[in-house]
């Protein structure tokens, strides 16, 4: 299968400072790709790139390719890209005026759906899809944020699904999160990668561990090393990938 | 912390020093501990008191304005505020018409404001290129601090003839001269006060609401953004609705502004007591009313008249700003549930038309068990099916219209600032690069005729009179507000005092008090105690005072308030006493944002017409006494504005540019005090 993301080369920065060096990687269709690495070595710039929200910070820049089925993403709208690439935040940002139901909604009603019994699908799949539905059922026209941090997670999450994205790309979306909650969201990512390209950035080896079919450990800005999950934790190629992995530094 | 502990009465260490530890510290001798505890106490009830006087100044003008108005209010009743006339000979007077020349100018000046002001603080808070936002922040906020009575000057030469000449005879032709647009156009009338007033409450209806935007957090809009939103979708879906609250406040405040806004709206709305019937009628609002007939009148009913009108306007801003005030304290909570949807839920409910999507059909797959995704696809509706939105042109173009908007709201909002600049430069600019127009007296009035040329003269007493007015008005305003502020900072933290809560919350509210009534209510302390300087540089000094008293404390506050807990704990850790740590460490580290505090206020005080016109009397002579009359800027600029003498007129122009100097002098010094070094801990 090819890969749905090629990243070529890719560097970015914020004003003067680099943070990303001349990084290539192949993210594998339907399939979770974990982004491990210490603070500060570019985790959250990478994954913000493959859906152009890296250009939206003022003063930032990035060069290099990024193919989405082999479509260069520059060569695209940014709007459009984002459609495809959904993303979910480190902490839970549901739209705080809007209700559950509405905040689901706002992707497809920006897409220019108007019909009720539309709506009302897309929003029941995409909750159902994040397994919130059944503890929201009753509830729908509740503030988002009246939902518990977890519950608001799933919620950011069935609002990404909603408008049907190819890859969702998620930024430690576990640490702000109780074990139970992480848990949750944890089965949601495995059951996910049936349909979806899930990138995921994580601070939480073991979750990395868990979830990913395939990691990627950066440091410094650049790109260590790549490859299945249990390969980069079992026999890191990389002295650096095996420190990191087993706790020595970072 | 006052509260005398056991261990305390006994000449045991003070309760700052049992914060050290369980030991008290060794070393230092009952005696001493004594001393810095009463030091400690002193210092308490030294800055609480100054707290208190924000409370009894705000008491204080309503019990002196009541005081004054209890005649009229005794004769008149409730009749005072139908009734119509404003009769001298007969000694009847009733409120109606400034009531109605009030609500209608304000109601209108928002009306204009709101649409210009919101999309101002969109296009500077969402989507102004980073290298313009500040610039054009600073340009914005910087036509808040152009002095009301230079705004009517420039209205009265500049807005007028052309309102007269263009906008109204346009919008009679337009509409056919019937209801609001009936009557001639004279450009003196309701309609140019409303758009003077809009000019003048749009840079604080803007900063509100741009501060509101601001505050939401960049992941909202991020997060709109990754759904596929534009930036204006981003901005319309995550940012406008939590910043709402904020928002309505600005739109409150800037409605408290147009309702006290006193000299400009004299200077331009005709200024004749009729129940305006039409846009184009000459009016008079509560404020000019009162600033316009105060000074003539002498004790009696007419004066108790006023000083009810005072009390209305009073009741009104106060209503207005505690509003607005309320709102701004309970900023929303992201946090928290918000009401409101569930209101609106309720709401929906109640019309029948539930959100509730249906239940899904039990025919349906489970989620994503092995669903294949181009299946799935087709039970999606068909805007889903592409991969570039159907849409997304049209949204495009959506956006770029938005920002477009945005730019001539922001273009429409710094056009008044420019032209009052180049009209002052214009007219002015003559007499302020002559180095005697600082020096001279004013000039007899003369026109230059054939053979005949005027003297310019100047405006030395004025420029003296207006430095002795604010050293005056600092002597008591810079030590009373920074120690209220130090109160209000360190003795009220975390809601501890109910009190220094109240006292922030009064002097937020005094800040809206039109400084008209701050001048009635000097004048009428002084009238009572001592009536011969009722108008003199004393009064004056203090009116102006008190109006720098809330706004220096309030900065003061704040700036205080940024100064990190961990601080001060520290300094506290040290063996610090409570004084010694307010004054030095944390007064220290927040200098700068005292320093721009007191400058605010100062510029404030500048620029202030209304409170003086009726304190400090009218002179034209160089200082005479602190209990005579003196002269000073603004009240020359207010008095010689429509001038048939020529010199007179071009003095007032450059009195006028002299005033716009000081307050940039006065904001870029502002600027430079933040720009530099923020912290600096003396101890």
């Amino acid at each position: 299968m090819p890969p749905k993301l090629q990243v070529i080369e890719l560097d970015a920065r914020y004003g003067p400072r680099h943070v990303l060096y001349d990084v290539s990687l192949d993210i594998p269709d339907s399939a979770v790709t974990a982004i491990i690495g210490p603070s500060g070595c570019g985790k959250s710039t990478f994954l913000r790139c493959l859906n152009r929200l890296h250009e939206e910070t003022p003063g930032a820049s990035s060069t290099g390719r990024i193919l989405l089925d082999g479509e260069d993403l520059r060569s695209k709208d940014a709007v459009s890209v984002r459609f495809r690439v959904g993303m979910v935040f480190q902490k839970p940002t549901p739209f705080p005026n809007l209700s559950i139901y509405e905040n689901v909604a706002a992707g497809l009603r920006l897409l220019g759906v108007r019909r009720r019994e539309e709506l009302d699908d897309g929003v029941v799949d995409a909750l159902l899809h994040a397994g919130l539905w059944e503890e929201v059922e009753n509830d729908i026209d509740a503030p988002g944020t009246s939902l518990s941090g977890g519950q608001q997670q799933r919620l950011c999450i069935a609002r990404a699904l909603a408008v049907r994205p190819e890859v969702l790309l998620m930024d430690e979306p576990c640490s702000a999160l109780d074990p139970i909650a992480t848990h949750k969201i944890e089965s949601l990512i495995l059951k996910l990668k049936r349909e979806y390209t899930v990138v995921i950035v994580t601070h939480n080896l073991a979750q990395a561990r868990r979830v990913s079919d395939h990691t990627a450990f950066f440091y410094l800005g650049k790109l260590v090393e790549f490859g299945p999950t249990s390969k980069v934790f079992e026999q890191p190629t990389e002295k650096l990938t095996e420190n990191y992995v087993t706790g020595r530094f970072g | 912390m006052e509260r005398p502990s056991p261990s305390a009465a006994k000449g045991g260490p003070s309760v700052a020093e049992t914060q050290v530890g369980p030991n008290p510290p060794r070393g230092l001798p009952s005696r001493r501990v004594r001393w810095l505890r009463a030091l400690d106490r002193t210092f308490h009830g030294i800055t609480g008191a100054a707290a208190a006087s924000l409370l009894l100044l705000l008491l204080g003008l309503l019990v002196v304005l009541y005081d004054g108005a209890r005649p009229a209010l005794l004769r008149f009743g409730p009749g005072f505020l139908v009734g119509s006339g404003w009769d001298g000979v007969h000694d009847l007077y009733g409120a109606y018409p400034a009531l109605a020349g009030t609500l209608l100018s304000s109601g209108l000046a928002l009306l204009l404001a709101v649409p210009v002001a919101l999309g101002v603080a969109l296009f500077l808070s969402e989507m102004a290129p980073p290298l313009l936002r500040e610039p054009l922040t600073y340009v914005v906020d910087l036509s808040a601090a152009v002095p009301s009575v230079v705004y009517g000057f420039w209205a009265f030469y500049v807005l007028v003839p052309f309102v007269r000449s263009t906008v109204e005879p346009g919008l009679a032709t337009l509409t056919g001269g019937t209801g609001p647009f009936s009557g001639s156009p004279t450009g003196l009338d309701l309609f140019t006060a409303s758009i003077v007033l809009a000019i003048m409450i749009l840079p604080t209806i803007a900063a509100f609401s741009r501060e509101a935007l601001r505050a939401v957090p960049r992941s909202q809009r991020e997060a709109a953004m990754s759904l596929g939103a534009t930036r204006w979708e981003a901005s319309r879906l995550a940012v406008l609705g939590p910043a709402r609250r904020g928002i309505v406040a600005g739109i409150i405040l800037g409605l408290g502004r147009a309702i006290g806004e006193t000299i400009a709206v004299a200077m331009v709305i005709g200024n004749i007591y009729l129940t305006p019937t039409s846009l184009f009628s000459p009016a008079q609002t509560l404020a000019s009313l009162v600033v316009n007939n105060f000074g003539g009148v002498g004790p009696g009913l007419e004066r108790s008249a006023l000083f009810e009108v005072g009390l209305l306007l009073l009741a009104v801003t106060v209503g207005v700003n505690v509003l607005a005030r309320l709102l701004l304290g309970h900023a929303p909570d992201p946090s928290r549930p918000r009401r409101a949807a569930g209101l609106r839920a309720r709401l929906l409910a109640l019309t029948g038309r539930r959100h509730h999507p249906v239940p899904r059909p039990v025919s349906r797959t489970s989620p994503g068990a092995g669903t294949d995704p181009s299946v799935a696809a087709g039970r999606w509706s068909s805007h889903l099916d592409d991969r570039v939105p159907k849409n997304l042109r049209r949204r495009q173009a959506m956006h770029w219209v938005v920002v477009a908007v945005c730019a001539g709201a922001v273009l429409l909002a710094i056009l008044p600032l420019a032209s009052v600049l180049a009209t002052a430069f214009d007219r002015g600019g003559g007499a302020v690069i002559q180095p005697s127009f600082y020096v001279s007296e004013n000039p007899l009035g003369c026109n230059p005729g054939p053979g005949r040329s005027c003297s310019l003269g100047g405006i030395g007493p004025e420029i003296q009179g207006t430095l002795l007015l604010l050293g005056l008005g600092s002597l008591v305003a810079m030590p009373l507000g920074i120690l209220a502020g130090i109160y209000l900072s360190e003795y009220g933290r975390r809601g501890r005092s109910r009190f220094a809560r109240g006292a922030s919350f009064v002097a937020d509210v005094l800040t809206g008090v039109p400084t008209i009534l701050l001048g009635v209510f000097v004048f009428a302390v002084f009238l009572r105690f001592e009536h011969d300087s009722a108008t003199s540089a004393l009064s004056g000094g203090l009116a102006l005072g008190a109006v720098m008293v809330p706004l220096v404390a309030r900065a003061t506050e704040e700036g205080l308030r940024t100064v990190s807990t961990g601080v001060r704990e520290a300094a506290l850790a040290l063996g610090f006493t409570r004084h010694r740590m307010s004054l030095r460490v944390v007064l220290g580290s927040a200098r700068n944002a005292v320093v721009t505090g007191a400058l605010l206020g100062l510029s404030r005080a500048a620029g202030d017409t209304a409170a003086l016109f009726v304190t400090a009397g009218s002179s034209s002579f160089w200082f005479q006494g602190f209990n005579q009359p003196t002269a000073a800027l603004t009240p020359f600029i207010f008095t010689n504005f429509g001038s048939e003498y020529a010199n007179l007129a071009s003095d007032a122009w450059g009195a006028a540019l002299v005033l716009l100097l000081m307050m940039l002098l006065i904001s870029v010094g502002a600027r430079w005090v933040v720009r530099s070094r923020s912290v600096g801990v003396e101890l």
